[in-house]
């Protein structure tokens, strides 16, 4: 990353600190109560619902930053890093998608429940960032 | 684009830190856009101009590449 931090980049990282403490609360609680208290009908719908919210918020926190970041240069890489991501995501959700079609059996053996997309999505993200970054070395 | 913000920095004797605080941008933003990398915003280009008391022209000039 950059060697010294924007005030809009600042803002991001601890909005993101933020919203990944409530993700492991959330998860945390709602494995709990499907564990233990075994909800049913709109409450399993509500609680699945509860450790996506701090999902959005996250792409929600991404969003505004790309907005306020004022150093143009910085957005460049940001953006064109979040293309990229969002390119291998859905490359990834596509194959994936004809393996459940196709080969049922690495789909119940892998068990890749669709919510990881969001990590695939940081994890091609921080991967693509640095090599964009050196494109204009 | 080719510019001459190298040399012009220079004349100030200006780091590339010591610009990008004054443009209030990063320093590898200056580093990219004084190499040739990156094509600066309208803004960021009449600000390059303000600060160095010239024309934009004057700054940079069109190398056919794009």
């Amino acid at each position: 990353m950059w060697c010294t931090k924007s005030a809009a980049e600042r803002r991001y990282l601890s909005r993101v600190l933020v919203s990944m403490t409530g993700y492991i609360l959330a998860t945390a609680s709602v494995s709990w109560m499907f564990a233990h208290r075994h909800p049913q009908g709109a409450a399993v719908y509500l609680l699945a619902l509860l450790p996506a919210l701090p999902i959005f918020a996250c792409i929600a926190i991404l969003g505004i930053y790309l907005s306020a970041e004022r150093d143009e240069f910085v957005r460049t890489i940001l953006v064109k890093s979040s293309l990229w991501a969002t390119g291998v995501v859905l490359a990834f959700a596509t194959f994936w998608g004809f393996l459940q079609s196709y080969a049922p059996v690495i789909d119940r053996t892998l068990n890749f429940p669709m919510y990881w997309v969001f990590f695939v999505w940081w994890i091609a993200f921080g991967l693509a960032e640095p090599l964009v970054r050196r494109t204009y070395k | 684009m080719k510019n001459r913000l190298r040399v012009l920095r220079a004349e100030k004797n200006w780091s590339q830190a010591d610009l990008a605080e004054r443009l209030e941008v990063s320093r590898q933003s200056v580093n990219a856009v004084e190499t040739g990398k990156f094509d600066p915003s309208l803004p960021l280009a009449f600000k390059l101009a303000r600060l160095f008391e010239m024309t934009i022209e004057e700054i940079f000039s069109d190398d056919g590449s794009s």
